[in-house]
């Protein structure tokens, strides 16, 4: 198999760990490699956080810039500070806000390189859902939704329910549910 | 058989006990902090009798593990490669005497650097200290080599750095794993004053016998295809190849993969010190000229001899400060490449990208104390009430008070409070009363605080020192402390308070604050400084004692409080700029500062900061 190369960004506390932790434990149950690298550390008090993660067979962590796959952004901002990363034909998911993102200094660039920009509003959903921390499952359930990447919507779910802690995982289902739907309706 | 994602760490810890390590110590630093707790999660998982600790610091971890080492068991002491610098004394001395079991020092480097002062070179330490050191390229080699490195250890009765560097230790990998059991080795001290209290004569012997260990050791590696190896076909000549270590090894085996590139040769060197000459030479003679790709230092590069052919850092061709990123290797090879008329890769570059970000002008995040954080409040207080201070600080979450003014210094561990007393010293020879206030986390205090406090009360040196006393060590990763009295598995150990440590070390004044009350602690804190200015007064102790609220929300805020801001706001951004909490920001719309409540913790301490009293309860 090709090496997938994904690059998940946003703020310390965001749970931009919690997002790759789910995302690395969902292709591992399929049977595909990992290899990842994460921020730890002084940045994780409200810095820029980036986390690689590699599907494949491959020997460092690092996702090199021109080629991810995919880019999850937590933060509109933290998906354009990772625009670098992008493959040719990458994919780029945020939480921003539907009507203006990507920003439009960016858009002549992502056309250029054939990447496609998919934004939901995730911190409003999980805002309204009681769980404003849960920015991330929402924006992997919209993910979900398209079927690009190498792990599918019920293996994420799946995954969720084995991941999550037993006073979360009902409250993070709903919020990943949230956003699947919201997906479903984009991608008809 | 399992499998599981391990970080990096995790695959160090499972190494360990796979090998029946029985010992480890450790004192946590980024990026090494979560290789004890993974050997306490597989040691409780496989209910094995494994050893545990978290020392009070680095050099008192290696000497807990040494002596573990000359009982003739397996032992292990893990820490950051700046905590080796505190260890270093024991290491060099350990080097000479040796062991008669097994003794692994796992040194983390920090390129970047991410969380580290320096982004020294854990290998020139091996050097200095003359130890082998192994370097991992990835969690999978890691772990194979902490079980080589106590093999080796045993066999040579040397202690053995393993150097594992941040893409490693923060590093995901899959692994499988079996059933793991306790090692059954006996502790036995055989006396031999000779070599455990060696004099100087006898440490020249012992020096020898080290010496005539690395000769051995360099045969050993200079055949150990397991960790250095290279892919040159026989007989064939190159016009470049690439020789590499550790992280950047396997950032070059990718590239050169992913880019079809086998007319390039690859030398891995896995273990640097002592360096495997002849297969270096052997891999040199096949090539007319060869680029060194090393972190963070030049190790391999010093110890090859023929430098006309060597492109490294000493010829500029690789950059001496930074991490080696995928895409700086990715560059740097190919502008070789072009240099020497060869084939470049086929990437065209991420310059336009980086340009594009660049002209949009982000906001800079720069990390900041967490909303509700207790060390906010203190830094607010001492600001206000000795705001002509010197802020002398140290390592540790509350270094941020950076952003609040209110920290002018972070040297090294426990240098808050010896640059406290070396200022006051500098400022009274010149009869210039010059206000000084220390700030010190307690497991920082506890790591290496007592030592300077002495020498400052001994020496009559004047300061407030404010002990920011949150229960925990929180930058990296929430460990527990002295203080707390639970020990590395979670188990009961004794607590030792803060206070009875600052007495002992002969300081009279010493007064208990909850910080989240800025009034009182202002007024304390004058209190201090009166003492300190008194002829018959010294050094004021003030501990600033509230949770962390990472790690103790419910407890740290019992009863959270709803803030709002009122239209007093005259938007003069004091608590902007001097409270700095991540859940207040201007509201452009508004034309006032507001509260976002979802990274509002309810701590209530912004209600007493606003000069125009705009920040009230909701």
């Amino acid at each position: 198999m090709e090496t997938i190369n994904f690059v998940l960004s946003g703020l310390g506390g965001q749970g931009v760990l919690f997002m790759t932790k789910i995302l690395a434990r969902a292709a591992l149950n399929k049977g595909l490699k990992v290899m990842g690298a994460e921020t730890h550390g002084m940045a994780q008090r409200g810095g820029s956080v980036v986390s690689h993660l590699r599907l494949g067979d491959v020997k460092s962590s690092l996702v090199r810039t021109d080629s991810a796959h995919f880019l999850l952004a937590l933060e509109e901002n933290e998906a354009y500070r990772n625009i670098p990363f992008l493959a040719k034909k990458g994919r780029m998911y945020a939480s921003a806000s539907e009507n203006s993102f990507p920003r439009q200094e960016v858009r002549p660039y992502l056309e250029k390189i054939g990447v496609i920009s998919r934004s939901v509003p995730a911190a409003d959903m999980a805002m309204d859902l009681g769980a404003p921390m849960s920015i991330n499952l929402a924006l992997l359930g919209f993910f979900s939704a398209f079927k690009e990447g190498p792990v599918g919507h019920d293996e994420f779910r799946a995954t969720i329910d084995q991941v999550s802690p037993d006073r979360f995982k009902e409250i993070n289902l709903k919020v990943f549910d949230a956003g699947f739907e919201k997906g479903s309706k984009e991608n008809r | 058989m399992r499998e599981e994602i391990f970080l990096g760490n995790g695959a160090v810890a499972l190494g360990l006990v796979e090998a029946g390590c029985q010992v480890v110590t450790s004192y946590p630093g980024t990026p090494s902090s979560e290789i004890l707790p993974e050997v306490v999660r597989l040691v409780k998982s496989e209910g094995l009798n494994t050893y545990v600790e978290w020392s009070t610091n680095e050099k008192v971890a290696l000497d807990n593990a040494y002596a573990a080492a000359i009982s003739g068991k397996r032992a292990a002491c893990c820490m950051k490669q700046v905590g080796l610098n505190v260890a270093a004394d024991s290491l060099m001395s350990a080097a000479y005497i040796g062991t008669t079991g097994a003794l692994v020092i796992i040194s983390c480097d920090d390129p970047g650097p991410h969380s580290s002062q320096t982004e020294q070179d854990t290998r020139l330490m091996a050097r200095l200290a003359k130890v082998p050191v192994l370097d991992p390229s990835n969690p999978e080699e890691a772990r194979d080599m902490v079980k080589f490195a106590l093999d080796l250890s045993e066999e040579f009765k040397v202690p053995v750095i393993l150097r594992p560097a941040i893409r490693v230790c923060h590093a995901r990998q899959n692994l499988s794993w079996d059933t793991l059991e306790n090692n059954e080795k006996k502790a036995s001290f055989e006396k031999d004053p000779g070599r455990w209290a060696a004099t100087p004569r006898f440490r020249l012997v012992l020096h020898g016998q080290l010496n005539e260990k690395l000769r051995k050791i360099a045969k050993k590696f200079d055949g150990l295809t397991a960790y250095n190896f290279h892919d040159l076909e026989p007989g064939k000549k190159y016009p470049l190849g690439i020789i590499a270590g550790g992280v950047p090894y396997s950032v070059v085996r990718d590239i050169l993969d992913e880019e079809g590139r086998k007319d390039i040769p690859l030398l891995k060197i896995g273990t640097p010190y002592p360096f495997p000459d002849g297969l270096a030479l052997e891999f040199m003679a096949a090539c007319e000229k060869v680029i060194v790709i090393e972190e963070t230092d030049t190790v391999i590069e010093y110890f090859l001899r023929d430098r006309e052919k060597v492109l490294g850092r000493l010829s500029g061709h690789v950059p001496s400060e930074g991490e080696l990123v995928p895409q700086v290797i990715y560059g740097l090879i190919s502008k070789v490449l072009e240099n020497l008329n060869l084939k470049p890769f086929a990437g065209n570059g991420d310059r336009e990208a980086f340009e594009l970000v660049q002209s949009l002008d982000l906001p800079i995040r720069k990390p900041t104390l967490c909303p509700g954080c207790p060390h906010r409040a203190s830094f607010f207080a001492i600001r206000k009430a000795r705001p002509k201070a010197i802020f002398t600080s140290d390592i540790g979450c509350y270094t941020l008070g950076l952003n609040l003014g209110a920290v002018d210094t972070c040297l090294d561990m426990g240098a808050a409070i010896t640059l406290a007393s070396g200022f006051y010293h500098s400022f009274d020879q010149d009869q210039v009363k010059q206000p000084i206030v220390a700030t010190i986390g307690d497991s920082t205090f506890f790591h290496s605080g007592t030592s300077g406090l002495l020498n400052a009360v001994y020496n009559d040196a004047r300061f407030i020192l404010v002990i920011l006393d949150n229960a925990i060590t929180a930058m990296t990763g929430m460990q527990p402390t002295p203080g707390l009295g639970i020990r590395a598995d979670g188990s009961k150990g004794n607590a030792i308070p803060l206070e009875k440590v600052v007495a002992g070390c002969g300081v009279d004044f010493i007064e208990v604050i909850d910080p989240y009350d800025i009034k009182a602690t202002t007024k304390l804190i004058k209190k201090a400084n009166e003492y300190v200015n008194d002829p018959n007064g010294g050094i004021a102790v003030i501990i600033a004692r509230h949770p962390c609220v990472i790690a103790y929300r419910e407890e740290a805020i019992p009863q959270p409080i709803k803030v709002t801001v009122t239209e007093d706001c005259e938007e003069c951004n004091l608590c902007l700029d001097r409270f700095e909490c991540p859940a207040l920001f201007k509201d452009e719309e508004l034309e006032r500062v507001a509260v976002n409540q979802a990274l509002c913790t309810g701590c209530g301490v912004c209600l007493q900061i606003c000069p125009k009293g705009a920040i009230v309860e909701a």
